[in-house]
């Protein structure tokens, strides 16, 4: 029997920042309904939920989240908790192409504001106690990896000042690019001084505008079959190949100090499995944590050639495109603003990329409609847990 | 909130960076293991222990941190990056430490490549009601103020008829205060008593280059010991794995005891260190005597505020035993009355002490008792003597006593060392005594006169062996390479209560 292929058939979404004044419940009812609402699915009709968050035990004692759900949809189906939206993805195409179910609510959500003075602390979770132990932050890796990329490629003099700018035209797209967003954590234009004095008055590689924030927000999707999906929306989104790899928790241990091979791995399983080739992707959503996880992550993904993703933001950046030129192809790259700009709410992070790209797909981005000569067949959603010990790679097509 | 079965794990591991080997493939890892990745079940009951407490390792690439999570923020700014060893075989996370990233850190960079060596250090801040986190991943730059020493172990050569000190090592800190003519030794940020006595003992067993395992028992003599109750003397165990390792059960054969007696706590276990050895039917046994303090005083001004010009911060170790012997003891004698010169109740933060009576019913007193005691039941005068050390609270008290007895500048200038470092409480005598074996010839004779507020006083005389200048060349940080050095560094007296405050918040 031919596995099914799982489709998307709707996708819900909050504003992604501070919601100082919001449980998190009310956040998770937020976009689901709006995933709910906009095919006019009834909640009767879901067989399971996967839900995702990384923090939630924390930062809100909800310890087990399935019950709050359960009130929430006032349904007693089956229920997983994962920590990424994509790991939730995962487990729910499992299901669905098993035939185990028919309908499945995929949702995600974090409240990360909620312990503003010590979520930096929580963080570390997401390292090996070892590197906590030695006075790591959740920004040192990406500056370590930075530097080890810039020792391993030699790079230094006035290329060193291409990189650095390339790696603030990164940010400064992503904030130009969230304008458009009413979605997004910042309506605000950047430019590069300011991203360079930030580094400066920090004395580090990155500065604040290299990161994405701390976020709260929630997403959801709704997921079933591609037969079915009919039923529900003419434009239905196929997930045709997803994937994830893992690598070591310790990044100094790893072999590679200069990319992230889980990304590495699961972008060819994923290739694989959706039967295209990397030039068929036409827009993707990077899980840009940092300008200098975008940056290496194109190459690991496959787009640029290692040590030179660099050359190939600024070459785009300065000829004012609006894509990255990669060969003969252009790929247009986190048009929601990305982590950077829309925010980095963790478990709905992955919720917002597919949200994205399932809205460009069917042409339904509004102002943000990407202006393509051709018409948009593939995206591809990249999501990371931790500092690249696993990444998720989900390869959407319309239809 | 501090977790016992999670401290017990990452200090086993982390104070001595504990890893393994791979003996069919070679690959080494950081945290022991059963398994070789690379090899697989063929490499069960194959993989070798190894640690990196006593290598050299290299600083790959680096970045400054100066918004560090909660419990660094003491410590912050700071260098982390990641360290290799062996070149490049294993990698792991570090701290910079005995190092304030200032502004010129900008160019941070420039650390990128450097050799560094592994320190034992706290790890972090806690609870005041907590267990004292520590750990290894603090290293500092090897070709600065602290070098790195191989520790070769060589087998014992020469047995000696009486026992005697066969190795020792003395620690302050690179950091330093200086106040008119008296400089004094200032931990980092991570340091404390515990911190000193390891590295003192590290140093010792570099020097006298005995088998760790061959140690039966430590002796840590503090009045500074960051707990009430807990011994020091248990942490340097597992830290320097003192006596055989039994693995299974993670102890140590050792015994282990910590002492208090104000400053003479170390040197009053010198003679049953040494008998210890000494004891019958038991061969090629040596015993290890710390002195380490990090003693408190009350801010100036403030009543008690008076010691803050004095205290200093650091320790000594002297490894005993009977076999390639560096010194042999002579003779000793101790004296004790009680004599409330100085004390400090439990609970209380900085100690009192008795104002002008410290000097003459105390101090002099008691020094003056036990040197001439030895002296006449040695049948010594002092001409009899080379060198000549006393307890040296400032620089006034030791040169006063030694005078009274009868000893001129060159016997006790040497060994008078307090302008350099500071009081350093238990570790002050046994540092003065160092201090003369950097320079003795063989077949010298040296007085040592203690002295303990509460009070007391040991008098021990030790005479030299040509083993002494054997050993001078394991010896790189010696007293004089401690007390001048390009690399120390001078802070106000700001900086230096928020040193000696450490990671705990003030």
């Amino acid at each position: 029997m031919k596995a099914k292929c799982p489709a998307i058939v709707s996708v819900g979404r909050t504003k992604f920042g501070e919601h100082y004044e919001v449980e998190p419940e009310k956040l998770v009812e937020e976009a689901g309904l709006a995933a709910l609402d906009s095919v006019g699915i009834e909640r009767e009709d879901l067989g399971a939920c996967h839900f995702s968050d990384y923090f939630l035990p924390i930062t809100n004692k909800i310890g087990l989240e399935e019950g709050f759900l359960s009130e929430l949809l006032e349904l007693n189906i089956p229920m997983e908790i994962t920590r990424s939206f994509s790991s939730a993805l995962s487990s729910a195409c499992n299901g669905i192409q098993a035939g185990k179910y028919d309908l499945v609510l995929v949702g995600g959500m974090e409240k990360m504001t909620d312990r503003w003075d010590k979520i930096r602390d929580d963080l570390m979770l997401l390292e090996d106690p070892w590197s906590y132990y030695a006075g790591c932050t959740p920004e040192a890796n990406h500056e370590l990896m930075l530097r080890a990329y810039i020792r391993k490629y030699g790079i230094k003099g006035r290329q060193l000042d291409i990189l650095s700018t390339a790696l603030a035209e990164c940010s400064v797209k992503s904030h130009k690019s969230a304008m458009k967003n009413e979605y997004a954590q910042f309506h605000k234009e950047i430019s590069i001084d300011t991203i360079l004095r930030a580094r400066t008055r920090s004395r580090r590689p990155l500065g604040l505008f290299d990161f994405a924030p701390i976020s709260d927000g929630a997403s959801a999707l709704i997921l079933t079959d591609s037969e079915l999906a009919g039923s529900y929306t003419d434009k239905p989104v196929s997930v045709l190949g997803y994937s994830n790899a893992t690598d070591y928790i310790t990044f100094p241990s790893r072999n590679s100090l200069t990319g992230f091979l889980a990304t590495e791995l699961a972008m060819k399983k994923a290739l694989r499995e959706a039967a295209i080739k990397i030039g068929d992707i036409s827009i993707l959503q990077l899980y840009d944590q940092s300008t200098m996880m975008g940056m290496v992550s194109l190459e690991d993904l496959g787009l640029c050639e290692k040590g030179k993703a660099w050359k190939e933001i600024h070459d785009s950046f300065k000829a004012d495109h609006d894509y990255l030129e990669v060969g003969e192809r252009n790929v247009f790259v986190n048009v929601n603003g990305g982590l950077k700009a829309d925010g980095n709410p963790l478990g709905a992070t992955g919720g917002a990329e597919i949200f994205e790209v399932f809205q460009q797909l069917r042409n339904e981005a509004g102002e943000r409609q990407i202006k393509s000569d051709s018409e948009l067949e593939h995206g591809c959603v990249h999501e990371v847990e931790g500092f690249g010990t696993k990444a998720y790679i989900c390869i959407l097509g319309r239809n | 909130m501090s977790s016992e079965p999670i401290e017990r794990r990452v200090a086993y591991i982390g104070d001595r960076l504990r890893g393994s080997s791979c003996t069919s493939c070679g690959k080494e890892y950081f945290k022991p293991r059963d398994y070789c990745g690379t090899c697989g079940r063929e490499s069960l009951g194959r993989m070798k222990d190894i640690d990196f407490f006593y290598e050299e390792g290299t600083l790959e690439v680096c970045t400054l941190i100066n918004d560090p999570t909660n419990k660094f923020t003491r410590l912050s700014p700071y260098i982390y990056g990641i360290v290799s060893f062996h070149n490049g075989k294993v990698r792991f996370p570090g701290r910079l430490t005995d190092h304030m990233a200032n502004d010129e850190d900008s160019r941070f960079t420039d650390f990128e490549g450097r050799k560094v060596v592994p320190r034992f250090r706290r790890r972090h801040a806690a609870e005041p009601s907590g267990i004292v986190p520590t750990i290894s991943l603090a290293f500092s730059l090897a070709d600065e103020y602290y070098p790195h020493q191989e520790y070769k172990i060589s087998e014992p050569s020469k047995e000696y008829e009486k026992p005697g000190i066969v190795g020792y090592g003395v620690y302050t800190s690179r950091f330093r205060i200086r106040e008119g003519t008296m400089e004094r030794s200032i931990p980092f940020l991570d340091e404390d008593s515990i911190t000193a006595a390891v590295e003192a003992g590290k140093i010792a067993l570099v020097h006298s280059g005995v088998d760790h395992e061959s140690i039966c028992k430590v002796y840590v003599g503090s009045e500074s010991n960051p707990y009430a109750v807990k011994p020091i003397a248990a942490k340097v165990a597992q830290v320097l794995k003192l006596g055989e390792e039994c693995q299974e059960e993670g102890v140590q054969c050792v015994d282990a005891i910590d002492t208090e007696f104000a400053c003479k706590a170390a040197t009053s276990m010198f003679k049953d260190a040494a008998s210890l050895v000494y004891y019958p039917g038991f061969e090629q046994l040596n015993t290890l005597v710390i002195g380490a303090d990090n003693s408190q005083s009350a801010p100036r001004g403030e009543p008690g505020g008076e010691l803050d010009l004095f205290v200093g911060y650091g320790g000594g170790a002297f490894i005993f035993g009977k076999y390639d012997v560096i010194a042999q003891f002579e003779g000793w004698i101790s004296i004790t009355s009680d004599t409330p010169d100085f004390w400090r109740r439990d609970t209380q933060a900085y100690p009192s002490h008795g104002g002008r009576f410290t000097g003459e019913p105390a101090y002099f007193k008691h020094v003056t008792k036990a040197v001439r005691k030895l002296m006449d039941h040695l049948k010594l005068t002092p001409g009899d003597v080379d060198y000549f050390v006393a307890h040296q609270p400032n620089a006034a008290f030791p040169a006063r006593v030694a005078a009274n007895l009868g000893f001129k500048e060159e016997q006790y200038l040497p060994g008078l060392r307090v302008s350099n470092f500071g009081n350093t409480y238990s570790g002050c005598s046994p540092i003065g005594l160092a201090a003369i074996l950097d320079v003795a010839n063989p077949d010298e004779r040296i007085i040592v006169g203690s002295y303990g507020s509460g009070a007391g006083s040991d008098a021990y005389s030790f005479i030299t062996t040509t083993q002494l200048i054997n050993k001078r060349k394991r010896q790189r940080f010696t007293i004089n390479y401690q007390a001048d050095n390009r690399f120390l560094t001078h802070v106000d007296y700001a900086t230096y209560r928020r040193l000696k405050d450490g990671m705990q918040a003030a």
